[in-house]
């Protein structure tokens, strides 16, 4: 079951589900640069570290898709 | 309404007023990531993506309860006190909107010129 194809639907939420979680990283991360109350900053270096965690188990289910591809090693994203 | 943004009245209470709305920001991600988690989870059938999106839930919820229970201790919301939320969901939207009119960033700010290449000169830059 487990190295099955994963149905198109569940690729699309995952697809989602990683989008918004890669975003929160990014916003926890650069907000830690603003804020003045370092237990507010310390809540988000948690959220941080908990979101990488989270990232990396959605990307090894997320390999599964019917869509899925090689990801070149840069990690510069294809913008063209 | 204050429009000037070197007017030092300004930063006054400026520290907590940002932490209010970073705190807010962080708040409402983990709101709606516990939403979104949920309903993604109501449309999975595979397992172990349900396994998944289920631990990932209960982290979500976990993280929600200690921004609230933070965001609660430093007095920047108020769920039961809602005379007090209501004065400061009033005074973060003034306040806001105010710096919405300022003119914050009158140069130009596409800092093209600090980067090695330009960026998108590989589409034809502004033109693409």
């Amino acid at each position: 079951m487990n190295t099955q194809t994963l149905a198109p639907h569940e690729s699309m939420e995952l697809h989602e589900a990683l989008n918004f979680k890669t975003l929160c990283l990014a916003k926890s991360k650069l907000m830690q640069g603003l804020v003045f109350d370092q237990e507010l900053k310390a809540l988000m270096q948690k959220d941080v570290i908990q979101s990488a965690q989270q990232i990396a188990e959605l990307q090894a289910i997320y390999a599964r898709a019917p869509f899925q591809a090689p990801v070149p090693n840069s990690p510069t994203p294809i913008t063209h | 309404m204050n429009t000037d943004y070197l007017d030092p009245i300004n930063s006054l209470n400026m520290p907590e007023m940002a932490d209010m709305t970073f705190a807010m920001d962080f708040l409402l991600r983990a709101k709606e990531g516990v939403r979104n988690l949920s309903v993604a989870l109501t449309e999975s059938a595979s397992p172990d993506v349900r396994a998944l999106l289920r631990n990932h839930l209960k982290q979500g919820i976990a993280m929600h309860q200690e921004i609230t229970e933070l965001m609660i201790r430093k007095k920047w919301f108020h769920p039961y006190e809602l005379n007090e939320q209501y004065q400061l969901d009033q005074l973060s939207a003034k306040n806001t909107v105010m710096i919405g009119q300022m003119n914050l960033f009158p140069d130009d700010t596409s800092r093209k010129g600090m980067f090695d290449r330009i960026p998108d000169e590989h589409i034809g830059g502004h033109k693409a």
